[in-house]
């Protein structure tokens, strides 16, 4: 931006005399395609470093956190305008589990989220294929319908699920009369997996809909010719193709469950890593009644993102290649 | 390799209905092409063959086997797309032996197997290629590669060169005569060029909305079509259409009559409304029609356009000159007639002249039913006055020879 503005306005300022300096740097965009690529070129820079400092600072912040020595993060002495570690303590990373077995939570959301996603996936591709590439009478109403769960708010499903899980004997309202006593799901993996799973699963059946749709039929009549089944066409072909639409379900998935914390911190009875408390859990364990050690949740938030952030870096480049191997001839 | 036997298939879509009762047998090795224009029918007759679309009603036989019920990959048979459809994620080796891999054959096999498929469709050295790498010709080659690979006991093509450019379209017209003939396999072709179905096929199936018109070799379709549809969907330009009514002394058209006896026609009354079809290249100018055996008496024309294409000459004829010219297609109006002519005949626009019609190239139709009648009428004798009383029983005879060929052949 700075380099431009004199190679902007000082041509013209012999010619239009009278016109503001705003006037003539606007004038100058409008006619000239130079400057007007100029012009989009540091818009571009100025938004994408806006964005890169909202998302990253949160990071930074966090690694300030995690560096500097709890008392001294509690003095809060930060200077100004650049915060900086103040001191450094990259024992924290390995304390974080010492004081509580911290792997054990992120081993936790990480097992949810896998198993949330992979059935997540699978049903949701049978749905996605069928609304997408098969036409039957009601698919409109039935289609609206599954995306009514997810304009329910999760809450909503709480306590009757809870009720469930817990083993409660299922009863119809008003009537009274038992239907059948549920396994008692609460401190499993079932207990999340399964609300989870209905949660994600609306959004997911969307985008692989939209994507499977897209797939031309010729490809589907080929594979199933050549011998496979409608199913086998929709893993070995369908699937494939639709890899960046497959991916970003997938990825939009894991993500929301390895962050939950509401359904699991309740399904979980205690926030015991036994009890299949998530990863949240862990890092409100640094919390105790007397003290809070933010350095440790600092330490504990960064260890705890890693594996997301690999996940989401592998996923990225899948997408990338899908949508160019995937650049379809027809 | 195997006989494909249709009874009775009707396909209904909520309220079309894209296949009308359709028989066909097709015999072992055969080449069959199935012809008619778009929406006819005839994809979704070749998918109900491979089992992508099931009948409403009907039964299909692939050899002795009835396959209405099984799934496409059961059949044995292979499909080459129009569209190509080879699986864009896959390279070459991996689209050909997809099949193969799919049946859990074992490496060797597959590489010998695939190896001499791309043999026989020139694709060596290209199997590590992807599908976007390759020209239009390459990729249908691929298809027609991963076809042949699994040795199927019917080949379905469905229009497989109608998305190639014109001249690659005539060279893989060839190669695909030549696999066909190295492979000997049962070979159903769909296609809506007739030019394609003329070179190609052992026998044409002339499909028109969902109904089987005729099929027949391709030499018997041109020179003895069974209905109107079928004569002016076979050959290219389609064939001079005039409608008149059957008279005690032949046909009496607008601008013409041809003379026969009318009691020698199958199917036919005097007074019934007839149509008389007749192919561009079998109308002759009256002084160059001198080595044809019989003629009808001449006919004031006068040329109209004229449209040289090389090897001969297309000649718009107007029979009523007093007529108004029409823009339309000349087929349409009954007092146009297309000729075809040698490129060397000395012949002008708005020329006046007299033309004739080989009497033994001359088709006539029922125009209600559509029904050919008679091919060639040089066999029926001039009008005989007096004859009708007798000649209700020789009618009857000869319609019983004449629905027996157009069934039979």
């Amino acid at each position: 931006m700075a380099a431009e503005t004199p190679t902007e306005t000082q041509p013209r300022t012999d010619e239009t005399e009278r016109e503001g300096p705003l006037a003539r740097w606007t004038q100058g965009v409008i006619s000239d395609p130079d400057r007007r690529k100029l012009l989009y070129r540091a818009l571009f820079y100025v938004i994408t470093l806006f964005f890169l400092v909202t998302t990253l600072f949160p990071f930074y912040w966090l690694l300030v956190l995690a560096l500097t020595p709890n008392s001294l993060i509690l003095a809060g002495d930060w200077d100004l305008p650049f915060l900086r570690p103040q001191g450094f303590n990259p024992e924290a990373f390995v304390e974080v589990f010492q004081q509580i077995p911290f792997h054990l939570y992120v081993f936790n959301s990480f097992v949810l989220a896998t198993a949330t996603t992979i059935i997540v996936i699978v049903i949701a591709s049978l749905a996605g294929y069928v609304f997408g590439r098969l036409s039957f009478p009601g698919r409109g109403p039935l289609m609206l319908a599954i995306l009514m769960v997810s304009y329910f708010p999760p809450a909503a499903f709480l306590i009757p699920l809870f009720e469930a899980f817990t083993g409660n004997v299922i009863v119809i309202p008003f009537l009274g009369i038992p239907l059948f006593e549920p396994p008692r799901l609460v401190n499993t993996p079932g207990s999340m997996v399964l609300p989870f799973s209905a949660l994600f699963l609306p959004l997911s059946i969307f985008i692989l809909t939209t994507f499977y749709a897209q797939i031309p039929d010729g490809l589907e009549d080929a594979a199933r010719v050549e011998g496979t089944t409608r199913l086998g066409a929709l893993f070995r072909v369908i699937m494939p193709l639709s890899a960046p639409g497959v991916a970003t379900a997938a990825v939009l998935t894991f993500i929301a469950v390895y962050n939950e914390y509401f359904f699991s911190s309740i399904m979980a009875l205690g926030n015991e890593p036994q009890q299949w408390s998530p990863l949240v859990g862990g890092l409100l364990q640094y919390q105790s009644l007397y003290s809070t050690e933010f350095n440790l949740m600092a330490a504990a938030s960064i260890v705890g993102v890693l594996p997301v952030v690999i996940l989401v870096v592998v996923a990225q480049e899948r997408i990338v290649s899908g949508l160019t191997a995937g650049a379809l001839k027809e | 390799m195997a006989r494909v036997t249709l009874e009775h298939i009707t396909k209904r879509y909520e309220d079309v209905t894209a296949v009308d009762d359709m028989n066909v047998e097709i015999r072992d090795g055969e080449f069959v092409c199935l012809v008619g224009p778009s929406g006819c029918g005839k994809s979704t007759t070749m998918e109900i063959v491979a089992g992508l679309t099931t009948p409403t009603e009907g039964t299909v036989f692939i050899g002795d086997a009835d396959v209405t019920k099984l799934p496409p990959k059961d059949r044995g048979v292979a499909m080459v797309f129009q569209n190509i459809a080879l699986f864009p994620h896959m390279n070459v080796w991996e689209n050909i032996s997809f099949g193969l891999r799919l049946r859990k054959f074992d490496t060797d096999e597959i590489d010998r197997r695939v190896e001499h498929a791309a043999d026989i469709v020139q694709l060596e050295g290209m199997l590590e290629r992807m599908p976007d790498e390759m020209s239009g010709g390459q990729r249908q080659r691929v298809a027609i590669a991963r076809a042949i690979v699994r040795n199927p006991d019917v080949f379905l093509m469905d229009e497989p060169l109608a998305n190639l450019d014109a001249k690659l379209r005539v060279h893989m017209r060839t190669e695909l005569q030549r696999l066909h003939k190295e492979l000997d396999t049962t070979i159903i072709y769909v296609t809506h060029d007739q030019a394609e179905a003329m070179t190609m096929s052992d026998r044409i199936a002339v499909i028109n909305a969902g109904r089987l018109q005729q099929i027949d070799p391709p030499l018997i379709c041109y020179n003895e079509p069974a209905n109107l549809f079928v004569a002016g969907f076979i050959g290219s330009p389609s064939m001079n259409f005039v409608e008149g009514d059957l008279t005690r002394d032949g046909l009496e058209t607008p601008n013409f009559s041809v003379e026969f006896d009318p009691s020698q026609v199958p199917n036919a009354t005097v007074g019934d409304r007839l149509t008389l079809g007749i192919r561009p290249e079998d109308v002759f100018l009256e002084h160059r029609a001198g080595n044809l055996e019989t003629t009808t008496d001449p006919i004031d024309a006068v040329t109209d356009v004229l449209e040289p294409m090389g090897d001969e000459i297309f000649v718009y004829l107007l029979l009523d000159e007093s007529a108004e010219r029409s823009m339309e297609d000349a087929l349409a109006t009954p007092n146009q007639l297309l000729m075809s002519v040698s490129p060397d005949t000395e012949i002008h626009e708005d020329e006046r002249t007299n033309v004739v019609l080989d009497r033994s190239k001359v088709h006539l139709f029922d125009t209600d039913t559509g029904e050919a009648l008679v091919h060639g009428i040089d066999d029926l004798p001039g009008p005989t006055a007096g004859a009708d009383t007798g000649a209700g029983t020789a009618g009857t005879e000869t319609r019983a020879t004449g629905s027996g060929t157009d069934t039979e052949r």
